[in-house]
């Protein structure tokens, strides 16, 4: 049969063709192309608002790591020079020259704020994104298995319901003590039981949903334990872990800041010992820039990641992908 | 039939509740035993022992041997060890009458080496040496210093025998002595006839007002139960309540007593003495202790008292350190609570709404920025903005001064509050019994008022005991930020002057109060919801 083909208004395409018969392909169940990191990202980035707050943390990790290399922090370099110390940033311009290391005007020994907080900055990030890897890989990988062994549940929640009734600070003091207090010191003194709390909240997310109907039915086809972890469980997890890791690495930071603040910190010029030297020049008419600086960088700095986490962990939720 | 068997059911769901809560109280008992002891091997094991004195200026003022016997004294005294020294042992043996004093004055002093030692001091060193080893003690001999054929300074020889304290005596020790049952046979001296004795007329009150209270005389405390016109009114003193002593903090007094005593400036008043002498003063007779021949010792204390109870507390117009933190803390947990709450609810019911956004940018503000960063925050808007005091003055009090700590110490609670209730609701406004009270034709309000309300505020009273006990704490930052005089810089003032005796106290005041906040809050709980149950078959 021959239709006239323009005065219809179709294309050749169109036209239903004969296909062979494929038992092969018959078989095949087609879907949609789905990869999880992919949409992950797709997700992520939709929203206008992450690419804004991402380009803010990479300005912030950029200036934390890249900026000491470039402009050297010296903190008493100007120490003999009474007329450089404590200047407001108008004053410092006048006494300095512009440049940008006076943008935050300069702290109580002549040094440079603006130096100084990406110096700290430094120092904070590093500590909180060190801390959060350790807890994290030592309390999800135990909190799993608490949550799957009835016999180390038991153990464990006796363990847990002990070391949570021991006050943090004290926990962290005795460990400043007895080593100096370093940076490492830090490092241990905020892991040694910090992952317990962290190993918990998994453990209860495993129990949650290691019972839930598409499990049982799962370890009713046979599938072994560990697949059903791999394959069942950690998907669901991710979106929790990713979620978990945007309140811990600010709250490292929020720690480190507070243990400085009751004069527990560690010894290096952290943006914690930097709000605890300052804080008399709260107070002080003129010298608050060197105050502020510090406490306003530290709450960028853990907004910022806190936001890009929830929205990350948000966006990891393969419910979200649709 | 059926009637008699719920009844039966009724009572066994009792038994099965009492059984399961004197279980948790055994637990909670337990995991307060294994927190004190864990603090105690941190402290006493792992923490260098010679960090005691590091802000001890008599410490760094004695030299040679002396100062290593000044380090034990200390030790001993801070609960490390027990130490004897030779010079201690040769008076006791002499005091229980198996030396007389020539011997005693001829082999008291040790050689200043070994080989110098005279043979009756030989012999005395060898029973010494061998009583104190066989016991598990290590003696240790500190040879004489010399300068020039004169002792150096602090140079003396010294012979002691010393042993560390296990952590299993130290921790009986301790909840042994945590409790203390006055008694009659307290008193060490002559204090005529022991016994107790009640009245209807107090005499602090001149003994003619009528006040109960039973006075004790061998006691250690004289008034063991009274009336004044303090809160709670009724006060007792026989069952007193010794934490651990602090030795730097608040030298030689009992943590809980730190906790509780009133500060400020003294209140005088006209107190009328035993003896009849009537002076303006700001004792509180009420407190008197006993003080062995405290009497004799002083003119003002013989013209005022007839016993040896002198030892008294004096009045202050300020609340305690315990005080102070409960009172802010409870203001800002019922404001948090009040505040919170219904902050909450409506973020759920306009979701994604300009409300919910706000209020989720507000709690990722609390959340994610440093506590001391708002705190500062808050102080100095208050005080710059609104002129309100931002530090407490004890001896000038005013309501204003309570704002900016309570504002502080409440805006955490409110988000923590948002933030729960927010999820709780909405976690129950998607569930299939809301769905089915829609389909049923009640309106939204009733939705929200009669059903999901209930359900999701059940959570959220399970935090409450929390709150209510943790008030009494304190807060770190807070109380440091405006200068308050509470309970919560306690633990970090006691670590950082490395008082191991207030620290464990302090350590063991929290854990009670999170064992008894936690059990209190799943009480409330099934209380709320029925649906909860202590039975363990249904858990």
């Amino acid at each position: 049969m021959n239709y006239d083909l323009e005065k219809l208004g179709l294309t050749k395409e169109e036209l239903f063709s004969r296909v062979d018969n494929n038992e092969l392909e018959s078989e095949k169940i087609t879907a949609p192309k789905y990869s999880y990191w992919q949409s992950v990202f797709r997700v992520f980035f939709r929203k206008r608002i992450n690419i804004v707050i991402l380009a803010i943390l990479a300005l912030v990790i950029l200036f934390a790591y890249i900026y000491p290399m470039i402009f050297t922090y010296d903190r008493y370099g100007q120490l003999m020079d009474g007329a450089a110390k404590h200047l407001t940033p108008g004053e410092a311009f006048k006494y300095h020259g512009f440049s940008i290391r006076w943008l935050l005007g300069s702290g109580a020994a002549g040094e440079s704020t603006f130096d100084a907080v990406w110096y700290g900055s430094r120092i904070s990030i590093t500590l909180a994104f060190v801390c959060a890897a350790i807890n994290m890989t030592i309390g999800v990988v135990l909190g799993a298995v608490w949550g799957f062994s009835k016999k180390v549940d038991a153990f464990m929640t006796v363990v847990y319901n002990i070391f949570a009734n021991i006050p943090y600070v004290l926990f962290i003091s005795v460990m400043v003590m007895l080593f100096n207090p370093s940076f490492w010191t830090m490092v241990l003194a905020l892991t040694v039981t910090g992952w317990l709390a962290i190993a918990y909240f998994i453990r209860t997310q495993v129990v949650i949903i290691r019972d839930r109907e598409y499990n049982l039915a799962s370890k009713c086809l046979g599938t072994p334990t560990f697949k059903i972890a791999m394959k069942n469980i950690l998907p669901f997890m991710t979106s929790i872990i990713v979620t978990l890791l945007a309140t811990e690495i600010p709250s490292y930071i929020s720690y480190e800041v507070f243990l400085s603040y009751i004069g527990m910190g560690i010894s290096d010029m952290s943006l914690g010992r930097m709000i605890f030297a300052a804080e008399s020049a709260m107070v002080t008419p003129g010298w608050g820039f060197e105050f502020w600086s510090p406490v306003a960088v530290a709450s960028i700095i853990t907004v910022v990641l806190y936001v890009v986490g929830q929205n990350l962990g948000d966006a990891s939720d393969p419910r979200t992908h649709m | 039939m059926q009637v008699r068997s719920l009844t039966v059911r009724l009572v066994s769901e009792r038994q099965i509740m009492a059984k399961y809560l004197v279980k948790r109280i055994a637990f909670g008992i337990f995991s307060i035993v294994a927190v004190v002891a864990i603090v105690m091997v941190m402290i006493y094991s792992l923490m260098n022992r010679d960090l005691v004195f590091s802000k001890d200026s008599v410490w760094s003022h004695q030299s040679n041997n002396a100062k290593k016997i000044y380090e034990f004294q200390k030790w001993e005294e801070y609960g490390y060890l027990d130490y004897v020294t030779y010079t201690d042992y040769i008076n006791d043996l002499a005091a229980a009458g198996e030396m007389d004093e020539a011997t005693k004055e001829e082999v008291i002093k040790i050689g200043n080496t070994v080989s110098k030692d005279s043979k009756a001091v030989s012999k005395y060193v060898k029973e010494f040496t061998d009583y104190y080893e066989s016991k598990g003690y290590e003696v240790e001999r500190f040879d004489a210093i010399m300068l020039k054929k004169k002792y150096a300074d602090g140079g003396r020889p010294y012979l002691i025998a010393h042993k560390d304290t296990s952590l299993p005596k130290r921790l009986w020790t301790y909840f042994s002595g945590l409790f203390r049952v006055d008694d009659v046979n307290f008193a060490s001296g002559d204090v005529g006839e022991r016994g107790i004795s009640f009245t209807l007329y107090d005499p602090v009150y001149g003994g003619e007002k009528f006040s109960p209270a039973i006075i004790g005389n061998g006691t250690q405390h004289k008034y063991l139960l009274y009336f004044d016109s303090k809160f709670p009114y009724i006060h007792q003193n026989i069952v007193s309540i010794n934490l651990g002593k602090s030795y730097s903090v608040n030298k030689g007094i009992d943590v809980f007593d730190t906790m509780t005593a009133s500060q400020g400036s003294y209140e005088k008043s006209t107190v009328t003495f035993p003896t009849g002498l009537v002076e303006e003063r700001a004792d509180d007779l009420h407190t008197a202790t006993y003080l062995k021949g405290s009497r004799e010792a002083s003119a003002a204390n013989m013209s005022r008292y007839v016993d040896d109870y002198t030892n008294v507390t004096t009045k202050k117009n300020g609340l305690s350190k315990m005080g102070y933190s409960f009172v802010i803390g409870i203001i800002a947990t019922v404001a948090a609570y009040m505040l919170g709450v219904p902050l909450g609810i409506l973020m759920a019911r306009k979701k994604d709404k300009l409300i919910d956004k706000l209020g989720t940018i507000y709690i990722v503000f609390i959340i994610a920025v440093p506590s001391l960063a708002y705190i500062f925050m808050f102080k100095s808007i208050g005080g710059r903005v609104f002129g309100l005091p931002t530090t407490f003055d004890m001896e000038n009090p005013s309501s204003l001064m309570y704002i900016l700590p309570v504002i502080s110490l409440a805006l955490p609670s409110v988000a923590n509050l948002m933030k729960w209730m927010r999820r709780y609701m909405i976690d129950q406004m998607n569930s299939d019994y809301v769905k089915f009270a829609r389909s049923g034709g009640l309106t939204e309000s009733e939705i929200f008022t009669k059903h999901i309300m209930k359900n999701a505020a059940i959570p959220i009273v399970h935090g409450i005991p929390g709150s209510v006990l943790g008030a009494l704490t304190g807060a770190i930052i807070t109380e440091r930020v405006y200068v308050i005089p509470g309970a919560g810089n306690l633990l970090t003032t006691a670590i950082n002057a490395y008082d191991n005796g207030a620290i464990v106290g302090v350590t063991l005041f929290y854990a009670i109060l999170s064992v008894v906040s936690i059990i209190i809050g799943d009480i409330l709980m099934s209380m709320v919801d029925p649906r909860i149950s202590f039975s363990s078959k249904d858990r």
